[in-house]
């Protein structure tokens, strides 16, 4: 080795690169000085020493371009190799860190399986309900649904509900492009006799497909000529029903089918899944004004303002506006009804208003979709939830791999790199996990639907836009529990982490575990605190006081053969059905009426006493004629007075008042023997009974006045319904008494028979929806906070290893250090109760509504969360705790450092 | 020697290679220096033309480049090899004695024209 002195490297220069060019320059011109030194120490004269240098080194200009290539080409090459190279590194180091610890990796993708589960089938549900519009409507976005705003007895209230007229107007309107009416779904009976099953129909008009913009999947919907009173009128099939009935067969169009007694032509079959303006399964769509015709018996509802039976929608004329749309309609609306409001009796403030056409988007919104809103919300706090499991799982592993980490970040990894490798990891994992919950969620949704959205329309399956949903929130959720994890898991102190083997202070991670611990546990307390609201609301509503006792009253509704039967037919023929019933064993009374539960009827009715019966908010008096037994049937107990007995039946009028009847208007001397004045007449009918309120229908009801009457068997009102008592519970005797109901006479098409629990468990729906899944989503979220709390507390005691060795070492009892523990898992119960519990007041005035005469801080609510919570505290407590008892002090001596 | 050769085709690399084998990381300048120095001034080396060299060899992989300072306080950039840069060292070399032994063979091969 010689002349090693001046050309040995000094010092080394910082590891930023300059730009290339100027790299190039710095570089000759380096060259060229230690040129000019060597030509000055040869004698050169300093001055031309420069240029002589120069003209040694060649072309400079050229030379410098030519290197300057290279350079670049090089650049690009590195580039290029880098990227890949190193993406492909990631996703090696991900995988084995994947395979080498598979039940860190189960856990995750469980975690965030439940997490992300739970949000792919509430959206399934927010979806269909809220975001998409019916299935085949073309430009939703120009469709409307009317609406009439008014006020009745005082309150004003938004229905959708709009009179054949109206529709008539609304075809008038310009703003309109076109506008169609329909009514919901109601069962019908296909065929007869003993092969009878029953058919969900919906009346359409003619014009109402081509509003929608859906075209028939074969044969064609109702022409105009077909949807007028007086032609035979015509049926399309649903395509579900057009499978399960006649096996796909297309040769049924042109063939008649037999609906309640209508014998109607299938003119096609809907498309897939058509569920026309709303979302409940249709089976066969019969035209609007015949159908309703044929329904009604008269065609007075063509002509009066004062029939409400049919939805509207409209799509509005190109340029039309929604304010313009609602101003015709209203000002139509109004126009129509012009001598009613003269009279008095219609609201001359009435509005009709062209709104949203999806059904849970208007006024009109069903509790159902209410409650799933909330429940949207609610698994998404689940997914947070899972998230910070996750992250903690992540923290937990950054913490026990520091040691390994420091090796590599001293070996000269990049931290970008490292973090890239967890990240992507996290990713990795949360995609199996989002596959896992597209698994659950096709398992679990199909469930969910089936018992506690049974009216919507669902059809199984993937579908693009959960699987889109899906696939998102699986990304944001991995890389929400895993970018902080990653980028606290590269800041390490190289030096402390490498000498004491990764066991050094973790103060600071260990706060933030304990944080999300914190926060797992608040968000759990605010979902249980919801779950128990709606359970106690569930109950509450079960356990309301009808009158009816609900398990044992069964109400029998009887569809005869001829549809237009008159009165005396009606009644022979519900006669025969209630002999026939009674004399089953399981039941003990049978009752008439023409008013059965659920529909109410009202008349002019004079008081003795009274100019004019006052108004109660809940309407009435609303009038029953009824057979003797009714009130024992119903199991209403006559408080003063005498029940009917059948001589009432013809003899002189009497009735039976109700007790808030009796309240209101002879509060202080009471109701027997009073005169009621019905219609117009004046002749006395005479009370001669007080019996206890019930419901008319619902469950939330206000009070009301109602009167009985005995039922004329001369001079009969049409028959609706015949009530069973039975002697046990009413479910068991019901199959049996249909089966015989149904084939006994050939004037009955079709007998259904109903307890009143099931006539009532519709208007429960919206609490059962929301106590299930609140009850899932608040269990599923304390089971995951629970054992992301346990793995904090083991994570912890095995931090302590030492200090507990130590300890036991000097004595200290295992008592306390089991206290100790267990102390800290509670901790986390103390804190999440206490912000879950805020949480959960501030909440509160939003949900109020949505419950069923519980308070949103409901005492035996909070009381059992609190126990639910300190109970899991424990459970996860337990396992660390033991471990701390067996630390063995001389092992832990033992171990290094 | 009355006369000054310039380096045969592919000579360039195999003297850089050998060159920072030898005296270990240097700067182009010295890199040059050394050639000279080592073949006794046989070989000049065109300045510029090094650098081209020095370059396409980064790129190649065979050295590496970073930049420091110099004793006479300059900032100049130094060259090393890398693990390949040795490998192309030996295969050169062997490369090279086998063209040196059979010009050799050839050129003390008795007989005239």
């Amino acid at each position: 080795m010689r002349n090693t002195g001046p050309s040995r490297r000094f010092f080394r220069l910082g590891q930023r690169q300059p730009p290339l060019d100027e790299a190039v320059d710095w570089e000759i011109e380096h060259h060229l000085a230690e040129q000019v030194d060597r030509l000055v120490e040869a004698g050169w004269d300093p001055g031309e020493a420069r240029a002589e240098a120069e003209r040694l080194f060649g072309h400079l200009g050229r030379h410098r371009d030519r290197i300057l290539r290279i350079d670049r080409s090089e650049a690009a090459m590195r580039r290029r190799t880098q990227g890949l190279e190193g993406a492909l590194a990631v996703v090696r180091t991900s995988l084995r860190a994947i395979r080498r610890q598979p039940r860190f990796a189960l856990g995750v993708v469980v975690t965030l399986a439940l997490g992300i589960g739970v949000n792919s089938v509430m959206f399934g549900v927010v979806d269909r309900l809220l975001l998409r519009p019916p299935e085949h409507v073309v430009d939703h976005g120009d469709l409307r649904r009317l609406f009439v705003r008014r006020s009745f007895l005082g309150t004003v209230h938004t229905q959708s509900i709009v009179t054949y007229p109206d529709l008539q107007d609304l075809r008038t309107a310009p703003e309109f492009k076109s506008v169609g009416g329909y009514t919901p779904a109601r069962e019908r009976t296909l065929g007869g006799g003993p092969n009878a099953t029953r058919v969900r129909v919906a009346l359409a008009s003619h014009d109402f497909f081509p509003t929608l913009g859906v075209s028939a999947h074969r044969g064609r919907f109702f022409a105009p000529e077909e949807d007028r009173i007086g032609v035979q009128g015509a049926v399309v099939l649903g395509f579900d029903f057009w499978q399960s009935a006649f096996g796909g067969d297309p040769g049924i169009l042109g063939n008649e089918i037999d609906l309640s007694g209508f014998r109607l032509p299938v003119i096609g079959i809907a498309p897939p899944k058509f569920t026309g303006a709303e979302l409940s399964a249709v089976d066969a769509w019969m035209p609007l004004e015949a159908g309703r015709y044929l329904e009604a018996g008269s065609d007075r509802f063509m002509h009066t303002y004062g029939s409400w039976w049919l939805r509207a929608v409209a799509r509005l004329a190109p340029g039309s506006t929604e304010e313009a749309a609602t101003a015709r309609a209203t000002a139509l609306h109004l126009h129509g009804r012009a001598d009613r409001i003269e009279r008095g009796m219609y609201d001359p403030e009435a509005r009709m208003i062209a709104g949203p056409l999806i059904l849970a988007r208007g006024p009109e919104a069903s509790s159902e979709s209410d409650v799933a809103r909330w429940l949207a919300g609610v698994s998404f706090v689940v997914l947070l939830i899972a998230c910070a499991n996750v992250a903690n799982l992540f923290l937990a592993r950054g913490a026990r791999r520091r040691r390994e980490v420091a090796v590599r970040l001293s070996l000269g990894v990049s931290g970008r790199r490292l973090v890239g490798e967890s990240v992507f990891e996290a990713a990795l994992l949360a995609l199996a996990g989002g596959m896992a919950a597209v698994v659950l969620a096709l398992w679990v949704g199909p469930l969910i639907h089936a018992t506690l959205i049974p009216d919507l329309y669902w059809s199984p399956g993937l579908d693009g836009r959960l699987l889109t949903f899906t696939a998102l929130i699986s990304v944001g959720a991995g890389l929400l529990a895993g970018f902080g994890p990653a980028i606290q898991a590269t800041r390490i102190n190289l030096v402390d982490d490498l000498r004491d083997g990764g066991r050094g202070s973790t103060g600071r991670k260990s706060r933030t575990r304990g944080a999300l611990s914190a926060l797992q546990a608040s968000l759990s307390v605010v979902l249980l605190v919801g779950a128990g609201l709606f359970v106690r609301s569930v109950s509450e509503a079960h356990d309301v006081n009808l009158g009816i006792d609900p398990d044992r009253v069964a109400l029998v509704t009887l569809e005869l053969d001829s549809p237009d039967a008159d009165a005396e037919t009606r009644l022979r023929v519900y006669e025969e059905a209630a002999a026939r019933a009674g004399a089953m064993p399981a039941v003990s009374h049978v009752a008439l009426t023409d008013v059965p539960f659920q529909w109410a009827l009202g008349q002019a009715l004079g008081a003795e006493g009274w100019d004019s019966i006052p108004a109660l908010p809940g309407g009435g008096p609303y009038y029953y004629h009824v057979t003797p037994e009714y009130a024992a049937t119903l199991g209403l107990s006559v408080i003063r007075g005498r029940d009917f007995e059948h001589s009432d039946q013809e003899g002189a009028p009497v009735a039976i008042v109700n007790a808030t009847m009796e309240r209101v208007l002879w509060p202080v001397d009471g109701a027997l023997g009073k005169c009621l004045y019905l219609g117009e007449s004046n002749q006395c009918t005479t009370i001669v009974g007080v019996m206890e309120d019930a419901s008319r229908g619902g469950i939330e009801e206000e009070l009301h006045m109602a009167y009985l009457l005995p039922l004329s068997r001369t001079d009969p009102p049409e028959i609706m319904g015949l009530y069973v008592r039975t002697r046990g519970d009413a479910a068991e005797a019901l199959s049996p008494m249909a089966q015989t109901l149904r084939s006994f006479s050939p004037d009955i098409r079709w007998a259904d028979v109903s307890t009143i629990r099931e006539l009532i468990e519709p208007q429960v729906r919206s609490w059962q929806l929301g106590a299930t899944l609140f009850t899932a989503f608040g269990g599923l979220a304390l089971i995951v906070a629970g054992i992301g709390l346990y793995s904090l507390l083991a994570f912890n005691v095995a931090e302590r290893t030492r200090e507990i060795g130590i300890r036991s070492a000097l004595g200290a009892r295992r008592g306390r250090i089991v206290r100790e523990v267990i102390a800290e898992g509670a901790r986390f119960a103390v804190i999440g109760i206490t912000v879950g519990f805020g949480v959960a007041l501030m909440a509160a005035p939003a949900i109020t509504d949505l419950l069923f005469q519980v308070e949103p801080m409901d005492p035996p609510v909070l009381l059992a969360v609190t126990v639910a919570l300190l109970l899991a505290s424990l459970l996860a407590s337990i396992t660390p705790a033991l471990r701390a008892t067996r630390v063995d002090p001389a092992a832990v001596m033992r171990t290094d450092a | 020697m009355s006369s000054v050769l310039g380096p045969l085709p592919g000579t360039l690399e195999f003297l850089i290679l050998k060159t920072l084998a030898t005296a270990g990381e240097r700067h182009g300048f010295a890199i040059l220096d050394w050639i000279r120095e080592a073949t006794d001034e046989v070989l000049i080396v065109e300045d510029g033309a090094l650098y081209h060299a020095l370059h396409r060899m980064v790129r190649r992989g065979w050295l590496e480049a970073d930049w420091g300072v110099s004793e006479k306080g300059r900032r100049a950039r130094y060259y090393r090899l890398t693990v390949a840069g040795e490998s192309a060292l030996l295969e050169e070399e062997l490369r090279w004695n086998r063209y040196v032994e059979a010009v050799a063979k050839l050129a003390t091969r008795p007989g005239g024209r």
